[in-house]
C-alpha cells in the first residue's frame, strides 16, 4: 500500500502558478491591511519575502517599475541608522516623526527605544542586492560595531543591542552579514560556535536556545552559520560525525506522509519547514535524502487559487510562506529527469546559506564582499 | 469621566487626541518615506496611539499614564518592541508594583502566546522578582523565589492547557526552572510530564521536557551520585519501553530512547531483546503459560507491525556492532526502503550506501 503512495507522487505537476505568486508578492509590497499590524516593526522582512519571491520567479524587473525600485532602494537606505551601538537597519520608520526628517536624510541618531535590528539589517542587505544597488552608502565600520554590540556574553546574539531575547536567529543574521561584507571582526566566532553546540538537541535538530526542543528553523540557522564560518564548503569541521548523522536522520524523519516537512517531531507539515529542513539537508551535504517528489506535490497543493503559497493546503497565503515555498523549489529542482513535471517548476538555483538566488549572491560578492577594507 | 467619543460607535473608548488628560502631549505622526516598502494601512486607533507614543518618547516622560498607553499599543500590536522597552523603563521609574504587572501579563500571555516579546517581558519581571535581595516594588510582601517560581509553573501549566506544544511557553518554563534552580522545583516536573504524556503520548514537547529535566537541566548539575545516575537511567529506559508498548509508532518515544542511550553512552545492544518483537510482522501471541516479561513489554495485539522506528533502531544497533552487523542492518534498511517506510526510501538507500562505503575503508 505504501509503495503505491510513493508512486502516486509520480510526478505529473501542472504549471506552477508563477503569475499569481508574483502578483501576490507585488500586492504585499504595495500595502498591507491593518490586520497585519504586527509586522509594523519588521516591514523590511516582509519586503524581503516579497522581493525574494520575485527574484526567484525572475519578475523583479517586469512586475515593478524602475521608479518603484529606485524609491524602494532609497526607502531601505533611509532605515540605515547610526548611534551609540553603531550602524544598522531598522525594520521600518515606525518610530520616526514627520517633522523630524528631510527625505533621504533619515540616518539620524536613534534612541535607546528605537535601535536598528540584526534581523532587519540582514534582510535589508538582501533587498538591496535583489534591487541591484551598489552598496556605496553602507556604513561599514558602524555596521561592524553594531554586530559586536549585539553579541552576548554566552556567544549568542540578540536582534537588538539594547536587550531583548537572544538566540540562534540573530546569531545566524550576524554570521550572514559578516560573510556578505567579508569582514568577521564584529563576531567572536569561537564563542558563537560554542553557543551553537549547546543548542544541539538529543533528537538531532537544534533548539532555538541551549537545551531547547529540536526545531526546523533554528536547525537551519545553526547549520547555515556553521557553513558560513567554515573554510571548507562543508559544515562537518564544526560538528561530530555522529551528530551530523543524527541530524540527517531527524530531518528525514520529520518529512510527513503528506510530503511536506514539519518543524518538530509529531507535528504537521508546513511550507516554511520544507525550506528550513530541506535547506538543512543541503547544508549537511545530504539533499538526496529528501523525497523531493513528495515535497513538490505538497507544495503544489499549498498554492492558493488566486496567487501566493499557504502554510498548508486550504489555508491563506502570505509573503513568508510564498517565499519559503519557492525557495524550497529552488533547492530541489524536480524538473530534472521527471518528464511529467511542467518546465515552469524549473526555478533558478539558490545560495542556500545566504538564502538568496545564486545570481543575487554573485551580485553581493561583486559589490559587497569584494569591497572589504575599502 | 465624560469623554465624548469622536468615533461613530457608542461605547468605543475615545482616541488620545480626544482626551483632555492627554492634551498636553504633542502627537507626532509617522514619517513613512518617499515610497514605502510594504506600508500598513493602520486603523485610526493604532495610528492615534502610536502618534502619542512617539510624542511621549520624544519628551522622555515616564509616568503612570505611559503604562496605559503602552498597554493599549501592545494589545493592538504585541510585537511592538519599542512599546515593550519603554513600558519596562517606565515600570521601574514609577516604581510600579511588579506583582500587579505580572497578573496583567497573565492575560496577555494567553492572548498572544506566540509573540516573543510577551515572554521576554515576563522574564525581565521574574528576574527582578526572584533577585536576592530583591529590589522589586510590589503591592504585597514578596514571597521567596521558590514560591514565586511555583506559582509561575502553575500559570505556565494553564497556558499549556491552551496549546500543549507552544514553543515559547516551554522555553519559558525551562528558563525559570534553570534560573531558580531549586531541587524541589525539579522534583515536581516528572509527575507533570507524566500527566501530559498520559493525555497525549505523542506530545514531543513533553518528551523533550523530560529530557531537559532528567539530563540537561539547562546546564545545571543535579548532584546525583553514580549509583543514583544508574537508577535514573534504568527508570527512564523502563518508562520509555512502557510508552512504546502503548503506542509503538510514536517517533517521540523512540527519539527519547535513542537520545538517552547516546547521552549516557549506553550500549544499544541491551535494548535488542525489547525491540525485536516490534520488528516482527505479527504480534507474538501470549500463551497463558508464558511468563510475562515485565522488563520488556510486548506490542499490543492491535499494533501495526512491523514498526518502522523499531526496524530503524535495530538496524542502528546492528551497524554499531560492526562486522556481520552491517549486513544485518542493510537487510533491515532494504525492507524499510522497499516496504515499510517507502516515503523515506532515499534516506534508507543513503544509509546503505554510507554503511557499505565505510565498511570498505
Amino acid at each position: 500500500m505504501s509503495t503505491q503512495a510513493t508512486d502516486s507522487f509520480g510526478l505529473s505537476l501542472k504549471q506552477l502558478g508563477k503569475k499569481g505568486h508574483s502578483g501576490h508578492s507585488v500586492r504585499c509590497m504595495q500595502g498591507l491591511p491593518s490586520s497585519q499590524v504586527e509586522a509594523d516593526t519588521s516591514r523590511m522582512a516582509i519586503g524581503f519575502y516579497a522581493l525574494g519571491s520575485l527574484d526567484i520567479l525572475g519578475t523583479v524587473n517586469t512586475s515593478t517599475t524602475d521608479v518603484d525600485r529606485q524609491s524602494w532602494i532609497d526607502w531601505i537606505w533611509e532605515q540605515q541608522s547610526s548611534g551609540v551601538y553603531g550602524t544598522g537597519f531598522k525594520g521600518s520608520p515606525y518610530m520616526i516623526g514627520e517633522q523630524d526628517v528631510k527625505p533621504l536624510q533619515l540616518a539620524a541618531d536613534y534612541s535607546e527605544f528605537d535601535t536598528p535590528s540584526l534581523i532587519m539589517t540582514y534582510t535589508a542587505l538582501l533587498n538591496l542586492a535583489i534591487l541591484r544597488d551598489d552598496f556605496t552608502r553602507l556604513e561599514r565600520p558602524g555596521l561592524i560595531k553594531f554586530i559586536k554590540a549585539c553579541q552576548r556574553e554566552d556567544g549568542s546574539f540578540g536582534a537588538l543591542p539594547s536587550g531583548g531575547e537572544a538566540d540562534l536567529r540573530p546569531l545566524y543574521c550576524a554570521f550572514a552579514i559578516s560573510s556578505m561584507i567579508n569582514d568577521w571582526s564584529g563576531v567572536d566566532i569561537d564563542k558563537a560556535i560554542a553557543y551553537i553546540r549547546t543548542c544541539e538537541s538529543y533528537e538531532g535538530g537544534y533548539g532555538q536556545t541551549p537545551y531547547g526542543e529540536a526545531l526546523g528553523g533554528t536547525t537551519y540557522c545553526a547549520l547555515a552559520s556553521l557553513a558560513l564560518a567554515s573554510k571548507s564548503p562543508s559544515v562537518t569541521e564544526h560538528i561530530s560525525a555522529q551528530h551530523r548523522a543524527t541530524t540527517i536522520r531527524w530531518l528525514s524523519s520529520i518529512q510527513q506522509t503528506e510530503g511536506g516537512f514539519s518543524g518538530r517531531t509529531n507535528k504537521i507539515a508546513d511550507t516554511c519547514y520544507c525550506f528550513w529542513c530541506g535547506a538543512s539537508l543541503e547544508l549537511l551535504g545530504a539533499p538526496d535524502v529528501a523525497n523531493e517528489a513528495a515535497l513538490a506535490s505538497f507544495l503544489e497543493k499549498c498554492q492558493f487559487q488566486w496567487g501566493g503559497i499557504c502554510k498548508a493546503p486550504e489555508t491563506q497565503p502570505d509573503p513568508y510562506h510564498t517565499y519559503m515555498g519557492l525557495a524550497t523549489l529552488s533547492i530541489y529542482n524536480i524538473t530534472k529527469g521527471n518528464a511529467g513535471v511542467d518546465p515552469s517548476w524549473n526555478l533558478p538555483s539558490l545560495h542556500v546559506s545566504w538564502n538568496v538566488t545564486d545570481e543575487t549572491a554573485e551580485w553581493i560578492r561583486k559589490h559587497l564582499s569584494s569591497k572589504a577594507g575599502q | 469621566m465624560s469623554h465624548v467619543s469622536g468615533g461613530d460607535m457608542p461605547g468605543k473608548p475615545p482616541l488620545y487626541c480626544e482626551r483632555e488628560d492627554w492634551s498636553d502631549i504633542v502627537p507626532i505622526p509617522q514619517y513613512d518615506g518617499v515610497n514605502p516598502l510594504a506600508p500598513i494601512f493602520y486603523n485610526p486607533e493604532y495610528k492615534d496611539a502610536t502618534d502619542y507614543f512617539r510624542g511621549i518618547v520624544k519628551t522622555g516622560e515616564l509616568s503612570p499614564r505611559v503604562l496605559e498607553l503602552t498597554e493599549k499599543i501592545i494589545r493592538m500590536n504585541p510585537a511592538h518592541y519599542s512599546a515593550w522597552q519603554y513600558r519596562y523603563r517606565t515600570l521601574l521609574a514609577v516604581k510600579a508594583p511588579l506583582d500587579v504587572e505580572l497578573r496583567l501579563m497573565d492575560s496577555l500571555a494567553i492572548h498572544f502566546m506566540k509573540t516573543y516579546q510577551v515572554w521576554h517581558h515576563r522574564r525581565l519581571l521574574l528576574t527582578l522578582l526572584t533577585a536576592s535581595p530583591s529590589t522589586a516594588t510590589t503591592s504585597k510582601p514578596l514571597p521567596d523565589a521558590f514560591d514565586i517560581a511555583t506559582s509561575e509553573l502553575e500559570f505556565i501549566a494553564r497556558v499549556l492547557e491552551e496549546d500543549s506544544k507552544n514553543y515559547h511557553t516551554w522555553s519559558y518554563r525551562e528558563w525559570i526552572l534553570a534560573h531558580v534552580d531549586d531541587a524541589r522545583l525539579w522534583l515536581g516536573e516528572l509527575p507533570y510530564v507524566d500527566d501530559l504524556l498520559e493525555a497525549d503520548v505523542r506530545n514531543n514537547s513533553a518528551w523533550h521536557h523530560r529530557f531537559f529535566v532528567v539530563f540537561s537541566r539547562g546546564g545545571k548539575r543535579s548532584g546525583a551520585s553514580p549509583v543514583e545516575e544508574a537508577e535514573v537511567l534504568q527508570r527512564e529506559i523502563s518508562f520509555t519501553k512502557d510508552k512504546i508498548s502503548l503506542a509503538p509508532n510514536n517517533p517521540s518515544a523512540w527519539n527519547y530512547l535513542r537520545g538517552l542511550l547516546d547521552h549516557t553512552h549506553t550500549s544499544w545492544g541491551k535494548l535488542v531483546v525489547f525491540v525485536l518483537p516490534y520488528t516482527q510482522l505479527q504480534p507474538t501471541t501470549h500463551s497463558s503459560d508464558e511468563v510475562v516479561d515485565l522488563d520488556n513489554p510486548k506490542p499490543p495485539a492491535e499494533a501495526e507491525l512491523p514498526c518502522a522506528a523499531a526496524l530503524d533502531f535495530l538496524a542502528e544497533a546492528y551497524v554499531r556492532e560492526g562486522g556481520e552487523g552491517v549486513q544485518k542492518a542493510v537487510t533491515l534498511w532494504k525492507s524499510l526502503a522497499n516496504e515499510h517506510d517507502t516515503i523515506r526510501k532515499k534516506y534508507w538507500e543513503y544509509r546503505i550506501k554510507e554503511a557499505l562505503a565505510s565498511k570498505l575503508v
